[in-house]
């Protein structure tokens, strides 16, 4: 239940996303041009249901496969990584992520194939992607729900804070598996609605998108720095928030001090529900008041634990681009003035906040500097 | 004489979430079954509405709905007479 702020800066060495766009140049640029990834596809997949929105890979079939149709995706991410004996001792990997690959459980429940087994769980899924990658054994695996990645962040930090690595790669992934989609549908937030976060009408949905990312670390100088993270958890209900947002602004306060006079812009968690999304975007408009606020996932959908990373690595194409895509899908009226609909220019700003948050009121912010 | 559907309704609500110290009729026609009256939350209103959606052959279509469905028993009657199909509902009064 505290705030966590970890000041001490962070080099961010590389970055690099895949969503339902591509790699996160093109998923920068298609965000850019307002194109919504997401589309009207069976719950279920191959097993049909009803439609609701999803922002698969474009590679991959409605169907769970073995070996998954993800995979030559986190091949082509991972090639993208700097070469380091990553999994050596001084070069820890943290793999992040809230289902791990659950739809090959769902797979082998339905056709009891062994073979889908080796990417159904949790440990066996990294280490699977541990020995297909060239990784050592320094690889650790942390999940919690959709903030997964952010804590991915906070750990891999923390390490080398304490001199215990030279660098620290961060590895996210989560696809949309008919478990998982069938269960956001059976809670009634993914619905039949296209999601248009933060927007204030009368039915909210997300979509979910397949997202994987990836973050190389060091205490290294320069470039684009992650200069404070927090997290926090309210324990106050185990899907609900808070009513009063207090949870929200508990995390995001370190972030306030710590951001001092910057000018900053937000990239926000915003899925599409009513509820959350207004208390997300209340408390950024109260404690950010000149900062505009964006959300992707009306395009990309959430990408749930790793929607942390993937959104950093968008950041990063982002500024390097010198604009920032809006918020494609949410039009006015929204929950607050600081939502910004359309693209940005955003070399007048110093600094970026990237919020992400999760069920059971479990927040996570960070502040990324640069030069 | 009792509104039948109503009493399904009730007894229901009482069976699904395990209320063991209240009986049916003591849940009123017209208070709020989420955040007030009977108090329940968005887990006990996601198993009541999928025990209805069985029960009843109804489809609730989004959160929000759910929530107003649910702003009393007498509001989930008239849903559930509304959009279930005839010969899933007891004979009007």
């Amino acid at each position: 239940m505290t705030s966590s702020p970890d000041s001490q800066p962070l080099h961010l060495r590389a970055t690099g996303c895949r969503t339902a766009l591509g790699n996160a140049r093109a998923t920068c640029d298609g965000l850019l041009l307002g194109r919504r990834a997401l589309q009207f596809l069976p719950v279920l997949g191959a097993d049909g249901g009803d439609p609701v929105p999803l922002a698969p890979l474009p590679e991959r079939g409605p169907a769970e496969t073995a070996p998954p149709g993800w995979l030559p995706c986190l091949d082509a991410l991972a090639a993208e990584i700097p070469d380091a004996p990553w999994g050596a001792a001084r070069h820890p990997v943290f793999v992040t992520s809230s289902n791990f690959g659950v739809g090959s459980l769902y797979a082998f429940q339905r056709t009891r194939d062994s073979r889908h087994l080796a990417t159904g769980m949790p440990f066996a899924t990294v280490e699977f992607l541990r020995q297909r990658l060239g990784w050592g054994s320094n690889v650790a695996v942390l999940s919690h729900a959709c903030v997964s990645a952010h804590v991915g962040l906070l750990v891999a930090g923390r390490v080398l804070h304490a001199g215990l690595a030279e660098s620290a790669l961060v590895f996210s992934f989560d696809f949309i598996s008919p478990f998982v989609a069938g269960g956001f549908h059976a809670l009634k937030i993914l619905n039949g609605g296209m999601p248009a976060p933060f927007s204030d009408r009368a039915t909210g949905s997300i979509g979910l998108g397949d997202g994987a990312a990836f973050a190389v670390l060091d205490r290294g100088r320069g470039g684009c720095r992650l200069a404070a993270q927090a997290t926090y958890n309210e324990m106050h209900h185990f899907t609900a928030n808070r009513p009063d947002g207090a949870g929200f602004a508990a995390c995001l306060e370190p972030i306030q001090a710590a951001a001092g006079g910057r000018r900053l812009w937000i990239k926000g968690h915003g899925t599409g529900t009513l509820e959350a999304g207004r208390l997300e975007a209340v408390t950024l408009a109260r404690l950010f008041p000149e900062a505009p606020l964006v959300s992707w996932k009306g395009s990309l959908g959430h990408t749930l634990g790793s929607c942390g990373l993937v959104e950093l690595a968008i950041t990063i194409e982002a500024l390097a681009s010198g604009r920032t895509p809006g918020t494609v899908a949410a039009a006015p009226p929204c929950f607050a003035d600081t939502v910004a609909t359309e693209s940005f220019a955003n070399g007048g700003y110093d600094g970026v906040i990237l919020a992400s948050n999760a069920f059971g009121g479990a927040h996570a912010a960070c502040l990324l500097s640069h030069d | 004489m009792a509104d039948a559907l109503l009493v399904r309704l009730k007894q229901l609500i009482v069976d699904t979430l395990k209320l063991d110290d209240l009986r049916p009729e003591q849940i009123p026609d017209d208070e709020p079954l989420i955040g007030s009256g009977l108090n329940l939350d968005s887990i006990d209103a996601l198993e009541l509405v999928v025990q209805l959606e069985k029960e009843f052959g109804i489809k609730v279509r989004s959160s929000e709905e759910t929530r107003a469905i649910l702003s009393s028993v007498a509001h989930l009657a008239a849903y559930v007479r509304a959009h279930a199909p005839a010969d899933k509902l007891p004979p009007l009064p």
